[in-house]
This record gives structure tokens, C-alpha cells and sequence, in this order.
């Protein structure tokens, strides 16, 4: 693996998610955050990927951590997890892959035949489905911690498991 | 004028500004089941109970004193959906210091006006970094230096056109199309004129800022928690908008003759 073409790719994730949450209009405060997370998801994704994993399952792994970090990160700043988990995700949209599908789509459209006809078709359903699981893991996977806690809002959520109070003083 | 009428005012009072909240929460893009949490939040403060009618461009609320005699009902429009994070944060921070420090109204009234009040990221902060996002989103298509840079200009040039041509109060999908068509063509031009070498990398990208992330999420947490309209209609609005993306490019295709 290439540490430093993965690294130089991961701050690109954090560069990416900071453009998309300065669009959004974030509070300041939470800048530095996004970046953060938007690096953590892009490394985990790209990690995934130099592993054989398919690129779903990848942008699943990456969103999944995204979400998990989205909570700790409400607590320390103050605001609620999406603020911080979507501009991070929106950078692992897979872009070139919606690119082919909708050019795909527009030949089928046009005067084609046969054989040709059959190989667009194989290529354009193969990436629109692509993009479709991969749309839809990011979004599940930003919020699958959120299900898993079985809380309303993060306010009261700790990742960590609290020491009860007695037990607390005795340490 | 009977008894009641100071406690009536009250409750059509707090109605007003829970609805005021819940609008400026959905279009701010929050999603429908954080909207209904916080108003019905604020609502518990008060010692009412509230009942909320979610929909993409309007909301409706029944506000319920303890005993049930007096309630309040009002619809709201919801303006126009733009996504503001700051809002949603500072509605959301409020929401608990309402429930905790028993706010009333005129602070309510007074902090909402302070939020709105809120700056938005000036011009020259928001075009270069949303153009170094486009440059991202080359790099991860395995884009070249050249193509980064063809992607940076397209990006700040699409931008710059979007928001002028939201001034000039276009349709918004419109807007978008505006957007990805100037986009596309500067990339497109570069490519034309061979600074670069495979158009694929800086010509798909360079519409990418304009992605729907905000709908499409929200569509999603919508369909988990149960509010099936809202999710379609959040999904349809952003499938509308990645039509328009997809229509601009198109565009520049067929003057620039690609294939």
C-alpha cells in the first residue's frame, strides 16, 4: 500500500468535507470537527478498498465510522451530529460513477443495436446500481449509530459506558 | 372579554412561535422527526402538549393546555428550503435551554431574531474552499494537476453563477441547471481546447458541488423513522435536482459535441 498517495487522498476527504460544510453554513466551531471526520471516513473507505472490499461495502465502512465519531464530536461542540456528519460523507458520493450511468442512459435512448445495445445495457444497469447501494449506505450508515443507541437525541449518550456514581467515588 | 383571555393569549402566543420554529427548522434542513422533537421539547416547557402535521412545504399544530380547554391551531408555509446548519445548531442548543432554564416567549422571540440575525460565510471564504471540494472530488476520479486546477475554476464559476442567479429569484431548479451547464462548459472548454488529457475526470467533476446530500440524507432518516411522505418528497426533490445537474451537463455535451 501507498501510505503517502493514501494520505495525500485522505486530507483531500477532509479538504472536501470542509468546502460542503462552509456551503452549508456551519457554526465556525465546528470546522475542525468535519475535517476530522471527513479524513477518518475517507481513510477508513480507502482502506477498505486497497483490502478487496467492493465499493459499497467500503463507503459503508466509512460512513459507519463518520456516524459513530458524528456523536462524540455533538458532545464536545455542541451541536447536533448531522451538522458534523453531512458535509462529511457527501465527499464518498460516488461522482464518476453517476457520470457513466447518465451517459449510459442517454445512449440506450439513441439509435443503438444488438450486441452494443446489450454491453451498454450490462454497463449503465451495473453502475446505476452501484451508485444507488452506495448512496444508500452512506445515508444508513450515518445513521445506524444513532438506531443502535435507541435514543432520541445524542444528548444523553455517552460512547463510553458511564462508571456509576458510587462506584466513581470509590475510585 | 371573558377570564380566560390572559391564558388564551398565552397558548396562541407560544403556538406562534413553535410554529415560526418548526419552520425555520425544516427549511433550514432538518429532518421532519428532529422538527417534531424540538417543537413538541419547547412545547413540554410550557406545560402544553403538542400535536405537528409535517409536510415538505407546510406545517400544521394543535397546541393542548393539561386540562384540554384551551388549544391553539395553526398552519405555516415553510419558505423556501435552503440549508443552513448554523440555524438548525442554534435552534437545537436553544431547544434545551428552553426545557432547562424555563425560557419565556419574548427570550424565545429574542434569541430567534438573534440566530437569524446570524452571518452566512462571507463570498471569498465560501467560493475558493467549495472549489477546492470540486478539486477533491477530481482527485478521488484520479485526476491530474491540470484537471484539479480546470476543476477548481469550473467549481468557483458555478458557484458564482448560482448564487447571483438565486438573487435574481429563479426557479430553484433552474438555478441548479444555470449552475452545472456554466460549470460543465468551462471544463468542457479546457478539454476542447486539450489541457487536458482525458475529459472524463475534469468534466464529471466539476458539476459535483452541486450534489443533493442534504435532501437525499434526510430522505433517508425520514423512511428509518417512519415518515414515508416526507421521505418521498425529499427524494423526489433531490432526484429533480441531480436531473438538473445531469440536464446542464448535458448541455455543454451536445455543444461541445462529446461522446
Amino acid at each position: 500500500m501507498d501510505w503517502t498517495l493514501l494520505l495525500e487522498k485522505v486530507v483531500w476527504f477532509g479538504i472536501a468535507a470542509i468546502g460542503f460544510a462552509v456551503l452549508f453554513n456551519v457554526p465556525v466551531r465546528t470546522l475542525p470537527a468535519t475535517f476530522i471526520l471527513g479524513a477518518v471516513g475517507g481513510f477508513c473507505k480507502l482502506f477498505l478498498l486497497e483490502h478487496q472490499t467492493t465499493i459499497i461495502l467500503a463507503s459503508l465502512g466509512g460512513s459507519l465510522a463518520i456516524g459513530l465519531l458524528s456523536i462524540s464530536a455533538a458532545h464536545i461542540k455542541h451541536a447536533p451530529p448531522l451538522v458534523f456528519s453531512t458535509p462529511a460523507v457527501i465527499p464518498m458520493v460516488p461522482g464518476i460513477l453517476a457520470y457513466r450511468m447518465m451517459l449510459g442512459l442517454i445512449k440506450l435512448a439513441g439509435d443503438v443495436t444488438g450486441n452494443s445495445y446489450n454491453s451498454i445495457l450490462n454497463e449503465t444497469v451495473n453502475n446505476g446500481l452501484k451508485v444507488m447501494l452506495i448512496l444508500m449506505s452512506l445515508a444508513g450508515g450515518v445513521a445506524i449509530p444513532m438506531l443502535i443507541a435507541r435514543k432520541e437525541s445524542v444528548k444523553h449518550l455517552r460512547l463510553k459506558k458511564k462508571i456509576t456514581g458510587t462506584d466513581k467515588e470509590k475510585v | 372579554m371573558n377570564e380566560a383571555s390572559p391564558r388564551n393569549n398565552q397558548i396562541k402566543r407560544v403556538g406562534f412561535i413553535l410554529l415560526e420554529i418548526g419552520s425555520i427548522l425544516m427549511s433550514s434542513g432538518a429532518s421532519t422527526e428532529r422538527v417534531r422533537r424540538t417543537v413538541q421539547r419547547i412545547a413540554n416547557s410550557f406545560n402544553y402538549k403538542a400535536e405537528l402535521f409535517i409536510t415538505f412545504s407546510a406545517l400544521s399544530i394543535t397546541v393542548i393546555n393539561p386540562r384540554g380547554s384551551d388549544t391553539y391551531n395553526g398552519i405555516k408555509r415553510t419558505p423556501s428550503h435552503t440549508v443552513n446548519f448554523k440555524t438548525v445548531s442554534g435552534i437545537s442548543r436553544m431547544s434545551w435551554a428552553v426545557a432547562e432554564e424555563k425560557w419565556t416567549v419574548d427570550q424565545i422571540r429574542h434569541e430567534l431574531s438573534r440566530l437569524n440575525a446570524l452571518p452566512h460565510y462571507s463570498r471569498y471564504i465560501t467560493l475558493p474552499l467549495v472549489g477546492l471540494a470540486g478539486a477533491a472530488f477530481c482527485r478521488f476520479a484520479g485526476g491530474t494537476v491540470s484537471d484539479l486546477l480546470i476543476v477548481f475554476v469550473a467549481t468557483v464559476a458555478g458557484l458564482f453563477v448560482r448564487q447571483e442567479i438565486t438573487k435574481l429569484k429563479f426557479n430553484q431548479y433552474l438555478c441548479i441547471y444555470f449552475a452545472s451547464f456554466t460549470a460543465s462548459l468551462i471544463a468542457g472548454l479546457s478539454v476542447k481546447l486539450g489541457m487536458g488529457g482525458n475529459h472524463e475526470h475534469a468534466f464529471a467533476t466539476s458539476v459535483l458541488f452541486l450534489i443533493p446530500g442534504v435532501p437525499l440524507i434526510n430522505s433517508f432518516s425520514d423512511v428509518i423513522d417512519g415518515n414515508l411522505q416526507n421521505a418521498l418528497i425529499r427524494g423526489l426533490h433531490g432526484f429533480v435536482i441531480s436531473f438538473a445537474i445531469a440536464l446542464g451537463l448535458l448541455t455543454s455535451m451536445i455543444l461541445y459535441k462529446f461522446s
